[in-house]
């Protein structure tokens, strides 16, 4: 159709969109290329070392030894990350919702939005240095107080994509519902929630992929062990990111593989779990 | 013909207008998510009043010398904070400038450009991006970028040294390790965030308004200046803020590959340091007043987080009232 | 809703998965019989049950580790966890009584005591040489004193053909290379000990004054952890940095020999090590100083480690716990540490150490 179009249009502007889509292509190769390079060493890297072994068997305690494995860095991972996003995402779903359903352009919801951005930009280390101070002085070190530190992380990012996603849906189908006599509440959980899946899941997938990587705020709240450890609230646990942190500043060339294998390990689990809830977004969200 | 009767009542749900129990339901949910919004207000004046109590030793130590002098020297108790401000804004500026464009132009090909075919490979693409750990950038960033870096950031600097402001900002030699480079890694952890933010805002501009802009005669890239970004301003901001408190608050990437040298300079292949990266940097071995001295830095991060906020919402309503 | 649910259950799947195929240790705290120990490390123990939590300095890392493992096998119900995270996080943890001992390579502030929970005692435990590593081919044997280590990590001195170092290498061929120089980026208890070292040895040279970060001059390198700065050396010819023994030898780098105060040239090696931990002067509550020691084969640049535990133990499984992992440490497990590049303590230092370990107070007992 554009090409149609296109026959009647000054050779500037024409140039102009050759150009634009140009720069399109050019922004997704530039994209595609570092983590092209990245992939390709990890890969190189962390290959060799992962198998099942690898996931499952427990630590060395000395980390010059050679062999697995990372099975309770798995584990904690899942755990710590599993429950942060259990804290986080359903509370900052319902903060978007009062941001954009109740707030509106109150002065409270005003400031509650801007609060969220400042949060978003509070180093990762001070959240965790925060969840110290409140939660593990008083309770010791714990998988739950990781998964505090990661979710205080995580809150910004759910509220702000998640009030983006509802601003989207369009108001008739609020109208819509209220015309058939559904209470605001009920419209929300029937109607725009599931409208605005995609982008909150999405969001919400952002939210997690940022908290498995983060290294920073499990340092002073999880502690280390080098077997598994299922129990989120009791005893000190580990997590993939902090293994990866450790043992690459290691010399020894065991660790170091280690480290590689739980960095392709981690990538490998985000990734997936990515690619699995969106899937199942796209299946059962209504079109 | 005449009727005489009403119309028999149509059958009404049962569970949606039933009153009483009901709205007490209501209440409660509006109840319930103005709790939760009000949860980042309380948890933002936690961390504020927590950590400006431990800040406080440092602050009253130093006063506003903290906030004024570079010189940071903890073993002799002399804590200036503003080279790491310089590298923290620098970084970011850095991170934005080249992280922007890239998202914009990935959020645009996921929506408008690409055929159907790569839709779902770019799109993965961008999680791919986003599931890499920032530990692991900065590994990557130290061991493979940076000494490659170093090469290209030595050819540059023999291109711009004739050229009087160019000189200055980009000169060798260099180990590769500096404000530039982390600007650069801080770009490839921005660009997840800002992607999916847009993207799924450019996904819902009305097809008519993109078919009204086409009837008019419009090529494709005037549509989407058209069609596209009008529509989606807000929401581009949003994502773009959410960039930039990342940016400035991350810690473990930048603190490996910003060079950890306290100093302010032009240069921006030089070695800097910003306030995430010297506090993870240095917090492990402080005590006393050092520590307070480093959780000041993150109640100063705090601040330009907010001054940012603001400034860019200053800019943002002055540029909506000219439009 | 129902998405929702799904994506944590599937979460929750995955991880009851991983945990029934991880087969990990139990850790229970349950309290076994706790027949009083006590007294020296020969006798047999009963077997004990518990899990003791740890952070401290990356220096002895490398020790703790064989140690723990060493141990495992003396009391397999014992889970000791030890967390790197700096001697300043340590020693802060112990503080806030979040662990139960923290390894530390420097001394407590005596304005910092009234913040610990209660009084404390050093558990000396092993020593390491720092070294100066270097990257120059060719040559092989390089020998520096203290006031020229002082000039080159202060930039004074920027070449290695310079006369200061050509004096005290008479006979060797150096090069006109620029020296690279490479310190920590991160804070560490590694530094502290060099640059007091510097401090004491060159103190009208030195004057960027000890700690565990110091003003280095703008034009040299940062690493993050000592494998970082091995990383710099071993990457840039030229190059010269602090690194401990361990992490050295690992890397492959060559290293100097430093003059001592005797004058005498001594390699970093574990001899020159022990030989300074005899020299030094040893206080009664165990703290020592072997920087800059005496003695004809010291070697000048050995750090010191300990462990700091509280001496009242609050709880009896714990506290007799923590008493048998040290008696392991500075007993049986001593030797341990030469295969891991650290030098072990020597006799009398050992003897004080047992005796100090007994001073623990374990209720019950």
């Amino acid at each position: 159709m554009s090409a149609m179009l296109l026959g009647r249009v000054s050779p500037v502007r024409r140039f102009r969109n050759r150009l634009a889509i140009g720069m399109v292509w050019l922004s997704v190769a530039t994209a595609a290329v570092p983590l092209a390079f990245l992939m390709v060493y990890l890969a190189q890297k962390g290959a060799g070392i992962v198998d099942w072994n690898f996931l499952t068997d427990d630590i060395p305690i000395s980390s010059r030894l050679p062999g697995p494995g990372m099975g309770p860095a798995v584990l904690g991972t899942l755990l710590i990350t599993g429950m942060a996003t259990l804290v986080s995402v359903p509370l900052g779903v319902l903060a978007a919702v009062y941001l954009n359903e109740y707030g509106g352009n109150r002065r409270l919801a005003a400031v509650l939005r801007f609060l969220s951005d400042v949060m978003a930009g509070v180093p990762s280390i001070v959240m965790g240095l925060f969840i110290y101070t409140v939660y593990v002085l008083r309770y010791g070190l714990s998988g739950f107080a990781g998964a505090l530190a990661l979710g205080c992380l995580m809150l910004p990012i759910v509220i702000r994509s998640a009030e983006t996603a509802l601003k989207l849906v369009p108001d008739e189908l609020r109208e819509a519902s209220a015309a058939l006599g559904a209470r605001t509440s009920r419209t929300i959980l029937t109607v725009v929630i599931p409208a605005a899946l995609p982008g909150i899941v999405s969001g919400a997938l952002l939210a997690v992929a940022r908290a498995a990587g983060e290294t920073a705020p499990l340092l002073f709240t999880i502690g280390t062990v080098n077997a598994a450890n299922p129990s989120l609230f009791d005893g000190a646990n580990t997590a993939l990111s902090a293994q990866i942190f450790g043992n690459a500043r290691q010399p020894f060339e065991a660790a170091i593989d280690r480290a590689w294998g739980a960095a392709l390990t981690l990538i490998l689990l985000v990734f997936v779990l990515t690619a699995v809830a969106r899937l199942v977004t796209r299946r059962f969200t209504v079109r | 013909m005449a009727v005489t009767t009403a119309p028999p009542a149509p059958p009404r749900p049962p569970a949606l207008t039933s009153p009483g129990r009901a709205g007490l339901s209501d209440k409660a949910f509006r109840f319930l998510s103005l709790g939760c919004g009000l949860l980042v207000l309380v948890i933002l004046g936690f961390i504020t009043v927590a950590m400006t109590q431990k800040a406080w030793p440092a602050f009253s130590h130093d006063g506003l010398r903290f906030f004024t002098t570079s010189r940071w020297a903890p073993n002799v108790e002399v804590f200036g904070s503003l080279s790491f401000v310089y590298g923290t804004v620098v970084t970011a500026i850095v991170a934005l400038v080249l992280a922007v464009p890239l998202s914009v132009g990935l959020a645009l090909f996921l929506s408008d450009i690409a055929p159907r075919r790569l839709r779902r490979p770019v799109s993965s693409l961008v999680d791919l991006l986003a599931a890499v750990p920032s530990v692991v950038y900065g590994l990557w960033g130290v061991i493979v970028l940076a000494p490659w870096l170093a090469g290209v950031y030595e050819r540059v600097s023999d291109i711009t040294s004739p050229i009087p402001v160019l000189s200055s900002l980009f000169s060798g030699p260099s180990t590769g390790r500096g404000l530039f480079t982390a600007g650069i890694i801080l770009a490839l952890m921005v660009t997840p965030i800002i992607t999916s933010i847009t993207r799924e805002v450019f996904d819902t501009v009305p097809v008519m308004a993109k078919e009204a802009a086409y009837a008019l005669g419009s090529t494709r890239w005037e549509m989407i200046r058209a069609a596209v970004f009008p529509h989606s301003r807000a929401g581009m901001i949003g994502a773009v803020m959410l960039g930039v408190g990342r940016a400035m608050g991350e810690t473990i990437a930048a603190a490996l590959v910003i060079g950890s040298s306290p100093q302010i300079t032009a240069n921006l292949f030089g070695s800097g340091d910003s306030m995430a990266a010297v506090i993870a940097n240095q917090f492990n071995e402080a005590g006393g007043l050092h520590r307070s001295a480093l959780i000041a830095l993150g109640v100063e991060l705090f601040l330009l987080t907010i001054l940012v906020n603001i400034v860019a919402r200053v800019v943002i309503a002055r540029g909506r009232v000219r439009a | 809703m129902l998405r929702r649910f799904s994506r944590t259950g599937l979460v929750l799947a995955m991880a009851l998965f991983a945990a029934a195929c991880g087969g990990g240790d139990d850790t229970p705290n349950a309290s076994t019989d706790g027949t009083a120990a006590g007294g020296t490390a020969t006798t047999k123990e009963p077997a004990l049950s518990a899990t003791l939590n740890a952070s401290g300095a990356t220096f002895p890392k490398g020790f703790y580790e064989v140690a723990v493992a060493g141990y495992k096998k003396v009391q397999p119900g014992v889970t000791v966890n030890y967390n790197a995270t700096g001697s300043g996080a340590g020693r802060q943890a112990l503080q806030d009584g979040v662990v139960d001992f923290a390894g530390s390579d420097g001394l407590v502030n005596p304005n910092d005591l009234s913040k610990y929970k209660g009084e404390f005692v050093y558990i000396p435990t092993v020593a390491a040489p720092i070294t100066v590593s270097y990257n120059l081919s060719g040559v092989n044997d390089l020998t520096l004193d203290a006031d020229t280590i002082a000039k080159i990590f202060q930039r004074q001195v920027k070449k290695w053909d310079d006369p200061a170092i050509a004096g005290q290498n008479p006979g060797v061929r150096l090069p006109a290379t620029d020296i690279t120089v490479a310190h920590r980026s991160d804070g560490s208890g590694t530094t502290e000990n060099f640059t007091k070292y510097l401090v004491a040895a060159a103190p009208n040279t030195w004057t960027l004054k000890s700690g565990s970060t110091v003003e280095w001059p703008s034009d040299t390198q940062a690493g993050n952890g000592n494998q970082g700065v091995a990383q710099i050396v071993k990457a840039t010819p030229g190059a010269v940095g602090y690194v401990d023994l361990s992490d050295a030898k690992a890397s492959g780098l060559q290293f100097a020999k430093v003059k001592n105060k005797s004058g005498k040239a001594v390699a970093a090696n574990l001899e020159g090590t022990t030989a300074a931990l005899a020299g030094a002067q040893i206080n009664a509550d165990l703290s020592y100083n072997p920087l800059n020691a005496e003695g004809a084969d010291a070697y000048p640049i050995t750090a010191p480690t300990w462990i700091l535990v509280y001496k009242n133990q609050a709880d009896k499984v714990k506290g007799e716990a923590i008493k048998s992992f040290l008696r392991f440490v500075v007993g049986d497990g001593q030797k341990l540490a030469k295969d891991v590049d650290y030098a072990p303590l020597p006799t009398a230092l050992q003897q004080k150490a047992v005796a100090q370990i007994d001073l623990i107070v374990v209720p019950g007992t």
